[in-house]
């Protein structure tokens, strides 16, 4: 391929994302503006309930909240590209402000689950395929049946009500224990429970099309020739059926993380972990506009990215595909 | 002449079937189905089963361990476990079979229509599965779940099906598109079979087969999400009884250490969650497999 | 005794190979016994499933899973190599034995350059070779087996080589060990009939220069006599003649194996009918007492369905095992074609007078008395028509093609794959919209839209098609009855017969399958019978004109003389025009009057069958004719001669 067509290539996949960003950025502020309730809820809490009509008029009008949906999107795409993206309604903060005291601790969480559960689901993919249909593959796809099948935040519970409430050894919510922030040993206490619920919940799903994906790889008619030329058994696995998913291997982890992001947050809410799935949690229920939007468009970003690279990992780096 | 050695010549030999060696009962799920029917069962005659009325809050009795008059104890409110659990499962299940419907329905139309449609057409449709997978599914949820006010048993099974038929719609493309390709459709299409045919005798039956995976797949996840849902405040309220809902208390019941509130609507829930699963895995269409040659 | 386990290289006594299956046991291989000399060429032949391939993969002990050798010994120089262990077994592949596979398109690693996949299985059994003289020893292997550019060619990747290039990779990769023996499993059936015969060629010249005795697997009769210096005939996973070349092909003394050479178009010249063997081969669960042939071979002897025949000595070289070899059994007459007289006679292309003579005057009458007057069925006039490959690649399926089906005609058309033949074919059944160019028939002109819906009934009921692939042309989920209703419902015509349920009846018999099959579903029916379904379905609308792509390729060889037989049949009967299509050429020289021969999409060459195969007069005709392996022997050593002088 010439420097022209990468170029072109580039170009396009950077369109391609900007229009799919621009896309979503319109949905979410429509079906958020056009959802009933009162936003000024979330910033002047109780006191709404109290305020005359006129005062409620005036509040409105302070937040750009009085004028038709269309032009309010305009305005907030305009100080959207001078970087503003305005403040929470919520913590009277600026959005970034507050979601980048968050980020990190999502980051941490969902770091953590992430390569877990790839460098777990490829251990137990080979191995389930090694011993394919023997005592332990099978064995290991049963109890992977049934982990799959526990919904996340029952899991959490039950977690939570066996290490935190019987037996007094984890905590049972939180990032940390306040007064604590930089202490190594109690960050790790508290990310024990969440990221054994965030890895159980989706390891399985991984190990399982890894199996297959080997499996399918193991039956391909250059195997019998790479064992007629005499290679062992481990040989031909991993000099050639492993090299040969990786590149399925690296888009299903790209396409992945949307899905363990997802997983985070449902886990961040039972643990009431101060990350960006409370935040988003809070904020779509609380009407916090501003904060939801910048929250959706990250999110989505995340998304497009993911499914950008899985596809260009599909069509470059393959030379089956290539071709 | 011996006459084991004269010509006879072809003789017709009786036609031997060769038998299965398997039994009936191998390789089904009989323990998940047959577990799958009690609760079944007993969620739909429910009136049967209950003992006490599962809405009436028995003030004198709440946060009860399981005992003789609550098999399976009392909630913070003191409602009755035991009969929460089969009126509640009855609407889990219901939630799960109308958004299923719901997705099952979308997902057909949409894939059809991408599958037969021109290949522009095609590409436009499945550019805008991908921009709506892109939007978080959680978030979605809560917004339109906000749009459409207070939640209900329908308002919940329209929220869970109108975001969770991309998959099915998926698979109906690339199911049709390979039927639309394969010997019979196209014969049935020279010898003048109009699209009504092809459609009914053709697609139809040839794709229903491989979707039913998928569909109990999606009942089984419309169950998940509905129970998260309402775990997480989101979905139906207290007061409805659903397995989701009854967890939503779960931290009044943690900080009281009653494990049975926490424990036992979760268990129905990830057993009929399993037994779907292996349902669906044995109806997932059978590959038919070569060995392996490693 | 020791002489002699020396001059073997491999040997097998007494080897039974079954597979576990949900349905039973499958006994692929039974009481096989054979033995390999050094630098000796034997071909296994026999239809698919008779276990041939089992056969070869159980010698290198590369079965699957769910196989294991039951009885019998497997001895490599003289030991026993039947208990070795997969790490054993290891260290012997690549240098006792290595083996080519069927289907170049796979048998590769597509993410690996052929360089690497040539070096790593030189690095195998020697690990500590330098770098310069592994890239010497790959260029060398890639230069024995033709690829030129050695140099720039081994960084490519699998999918940059055709067919043919990649199965000399193959070949490259399976003789970097310089094995003793190679075993070839149908290396050429994948492959176009040019490039079979450049490969057959190069097996040839590269057992010469390396003397490695070689395990050929194949179906086809034709690479038998091109290749092998002896021969063992399969049925049902048994040997049931095993002979040198001539033994077989001039002196055959099993019925199975007159059956499998009168089945060849080439031996049924100045005949009406292919001679086809009865029925099908049977199921190896639980396999048939007695012969397991008996119930398909017309000379079959009241023992024969009672005990299983022994193997029965004929000279030192050739055994056949069939009771009619029994001093106590009756003297048969070989059926005549079988006799070498036959064959010896020479050229094949020469030699059959009596096809010749009759056919050609049906063809010179045809020309004299019709040349003007006969009717013109379907006329193709400069067809055109480009698929685009990516974004600017255009490639021109079918290129300026016009020929002309008359009423009552068989018309082949014959080339190798990507020649355009199907797309022809689908442009006729107006599945395919040509770019440009017309196809009138009956005067119509089916490409032009508002033509078509003018006369779309009768065009629909009188144009029907028949597809290579069975499995896919039947819906799965319909019974056989109705799949042959089918055209009837949609065109909601009332059958001759009456009812429908009489008309799939009729039609079934019609296609020599019994009522039983009226509720059956496609999947349980045998490919050959599936082919039946399909045929009847299109025969029922008693058509005007019948499209068959590729109709025979995926069948067996006692199966394919089956159909073709029954299109012979059924075209007297209907006397509809025939568009065949076909890479066979014997086959289509058997079945057509007139043939059209395809090359790139162009149309090369036109005319009448006889006239075309006697006289080519395009290169490209002639180099098509000249590969078609013969089925004699002799002819075949002629050939490769002429050919070493040139």
């Amino acid at each position: 391929m010439s420097k022209k067509e990468i170029g072109i290539y580039i170009i396009k996949k950077i369109l391609l994302f900007l229009a799919s960003i621009f896309l979503l950025s319109v949905i979410v502020f429509y079906i958020s503006r056009l959802a009933p309730g009162d936003p000024l809820v979330s910033y002047y809490g109780e006191r709404v309930e109290k305020m005359s009509p006129e005062e409620h008029d005036w509040a409105m009008e302070k937040l750009g909240l009085n004028e038709s949906v269309s032009v309010q999107y305009v305005k907030w795409l305009s100080n959207a590209f001078h970087g503003e993206f305005g403040i929470s309604y919520k913590y009277k903060m600026d959005v970034l402000e507050v979601i980048s005291g968050r980020v990190g601790n999502t980051m941490l969480l969902g770091g953590i689950g992430f390569v877990l559960i790839f460098t777990l689901a490829l251990l137990l993919g080979i191995l389930c395929a090694w011993h394919e249909e023997k005592w332990l593959d099978k064995i290991i796809c049963q109890v992977g049946t049934v982990t799959s099948c526990i919904p996340e935040f029952w899991f959490s519970l039950v977690l939570i009500l066996f290490f935190a409430v019987e037996l007094h050894i984890l905590p049972s919510s939180g990032a940390y224990t306040i007064g604590k922030e930089k202490d190594i040993a109690d960050r790790i206490q508290h990310l024990i429970l969440p990221v054994t619920v965030v890895v159980m919940g989706h390891l399985w799903y991984y190990a399982y099309m890894i199996r297959n994906t080997i499996l399918e790889e193991v039956r391909a008619d250059y195997v019998l020739l790479a064992k007629s030329k005499g290679l062992t058994k481990n040989k031909i696995l991993f000099r050639h059926c492993l090299r040969n998913i990786i590149p399925s291997y690296l888009s299903i982890m790209a396409i992945s993380v949307p899905h363990i992001l997802g997983g985070t947050y449902i886990v961040e809410t039972v643990f009431s972990y101060p990350g960006l799935g409370t935040l988003a949690y809070e904020s779509a229920r609380y009407k916090d506009y501003n904060l939801l939007m910048v929250l959706c468009i990250l999110t989505g970003i995340v998304v497009v990215v993911c499914n950008m690279i899985a596809q260009t990992i599909n069509e470059r780096i393959d030379p089956r595909i290539r071709q | 002449m011996d006459t084991d050695f004269q010509i006879v010549g072809i003789r017709n030999t009786e036609d031997r079937t060769v038998g299965r060696h398997t039994k009936w009962y191998q390789g089904k799920p009989l323990i998940s189905a047959l577990l799958l029917a009690v609760i079944l069962s007993g969620c739909l005659c429910c009136h049967l089963i209950m003992t006490k009325d599962p809405g009436y809050m028995d003030l004198a009795h709440y946060n009860e361990a399981p005992g003789g008059e609550f098999l399976f104890g009392t909630d913070t409110m003191g409602r009755d476990i035991f009969s929460m659990i089969w009126y509640g499962g009855r609407i889990s299940l219901l939630i799960g079979v109308l958004a299923t419907f719901l997705s099952t329905v979308l997902a057909i139309v949409f894939g059809s229509v991408s599958g037969c449609a021109p290949e522009w057409v095609d590409s436009l449709l499945m550019r805008f599965t991908e921009i709506f997978l892109s939007i978080p599914n959680l978030l979605l949820v809560i917004l339109l779940q906000a749009i459409l006010g207070k939640a209900s048993i329908f308002s919940i099974s329209f929220i869970i099906g109108i975001t969770s038929w991309p998959g099915i719609a998926k698979v109906v493309r690339t199911e049709v598109k390979q039927i639309r390709n394969s010997g019979y459709v196209i014969a049935a299409r020279c010898m003048g079979g109009s699209f009504q045919h092809v459609l009914w005798k053709h697609l139809t039956p040839n794709f229903a087969s491989s979707i039913m995976f998928m569909v109990v797949m999606n009942i089984r996840s419309a169950i998940i999400a509905e129970s998260t849902l309402s775990f997480m405040g989101i979905g139906l309220p207290l007061e409805q009884i659903s397995w989701g809902s009854m967890l939503s208390n779960a931290d009044k019941a943690l900080m009281t250490k009653s494990w049975w509130i926490i424990l036992i609507p979760g268990l129905f829930l990830t057993v009929t969650l399993m037994c779907m699963t292996n349902l669906g895995n044995y109806l997932r269409k059978a590959v038919n497999r070569k060995e392996s040659y490693l | 005794m020791e002489e002699q386990s020396r001059t073997y290289i491999l040997e097998a006594s007494d080897l039974s190979v079954s597979f576990e299956t949900d349905a039973g046991e499958v006994q692929a291989v039974r009481d096989v016994s054979l033995s390999l000399k050094e630098g000796e060429v034997l071909a296994i032949v026999g239809e698919s499933g008779c276990g041939k391939s089992v056969l070869c993969k159980s010698l290198m002990k590369m079965l699957p899973g769910n196989a294991r050798i039951k009885s019998g010994k497997i001895l490599a120089n003289g030991i026993d190599i039947t208990g070795y262990k997969e790490r054993d077994m290891a260290k012997l592949r690549g240098t006792l034995f290595s083996m080519v596979f069927q289907d170049p398109m796979t048998a590769l690693n597509p993410t690996m350059t052929i360089g690497r996949q040539i070096e790593e299985a030189i690095k195998i059994h020697n690990p500590h070779i330098k770098r310069d003289a592994l890239e010497k020893r790959v260029i060398e292997l890639m230069g024995l087996v033709g690829i030129d550019q050695a140099d720039e060619r081994r960084n490519l990747y699998p999918y940059h080589f055709s067919g043919g290039m990649r199965q000399r990779s193959v070949l490259a990769i399976a003789l970097a060990g310089n094995p003793s023996v190679l075993i070839a499993d149908e290396p050429t059936t994948a492959l176009d009939v040019t490039i079979q015969a450049q490969i057959l060629d190069l097996f040839r010249d590269i057992q010469k220069k390396m003397h490695t005795s070689t395990i050929f697997v194949t179906h086809d009769l034709g690479v038998v006599a091109r290749v092998a210096d002896r021969v063992a005939v399969m049925y049902a996973g048994k040997i049931v003649e095993l002979g040198t070349t001539e033994d077989i092909f001039y002196d055959a003394r099993h019925p199975y194996t007159w059956g499998l050479m009168q089945a060849l178009p080439a031996y049924a010249k100045g005949k009406e009918m292919l001679h086809a063997i009865p029925g099908m081969p049977p199921v190896l669960i639980d396999p048939p007492r007695g012969d397991a042939f008996a119930c398909r071979n017309e000379y079959a002897l009241a023992i024969d369905y009672e005990k299983e025949p022994p193997m029965f000595r004929i000279s030192d070289t050739h055994h056949a095992a069939t009771w009619l070899l029994d001093e106590r059994a009756p003297e048969i007459k070989p059926p005549s074609p079988v006799c070498s007289s036959f064959l010896a006679e020479g050229d094949q292309r020469e030699g059959c007078e009596g096809t010749a003579e009759r056919k050609k005057t049906s063809v010179v009458e045809e020309c004299q008395n019709d040349a003007e007057n006969r009717e013109t069925l379907v006329a193709v006039n400069h067809l055109t028509k480009s698929f685009s490959i990516g974004k600017r690649n255009v490639h021109k399926a079918v290129d300026d093609v016009s020929f002309r089906i008359y009423k009552g005609e068989v018309f082949g058309l014959v080339g190798e794959s990507g020649s355009g033949k199907s797309t022809v074919a689908n442009c006729v059944m107006n599945l395919c919209k040509p770019d440009s160019g017309e196809i009138l028939y009956k005067e119509i002109d089916t490409c032009c839209s508002k033509e078509f819906r003018k006369n779309k009934k009768m065009l629909q009921c009188e144009r029907q098609i028949i597809f290579q692939d069975s499995t896919s042309s039947l819906n799965p989920r319909m019974k056989v009855k109705d799949i042959l209703t089918e055209p009837f419902r949609i065109q909601h015509i009332t059958p001759k017969r009456g009812t429908l349920s009489a008309e799939a009846a009729f039609q079934l018999t019609y296609v020599g399958l019994d009522n039983s099959y009226l509720e059956k579903y496609p999947s349980e029916l045998s490919g050959g019978q599936r082919q039946r379904v399909a045929i009847a379905r299109a025969v029922a609308m008693e058509p005007e004109l019948l499209v068959a792509d590729e109709p025979i390729a995926s069948l067996d060889v006692s199966i394919q003389a089956q159909i073709v037989n029954l299109f012979r049949h059924l075209q007297k009967e209907h006397g509809f025009s025939f568009l065949f299509i076909a890479h066979d050429l014997s086959m289509v020289r058997f079945l057509c009057d007139r043939v059209g021969v395809m090359h790139d999409g162009k149309l090369v060459e036109v005319g009448n069958v006889e006239d075309i195969f006697r006289h080519p007069k395009h290169p490209y005709t002639k180099a098509l004719i000249e590969s078609i392996p013969i089925p004699d022997p002799h002819m075949e050593r002629q050939r490769a001669r002429e050919k070493e002088h040139e």
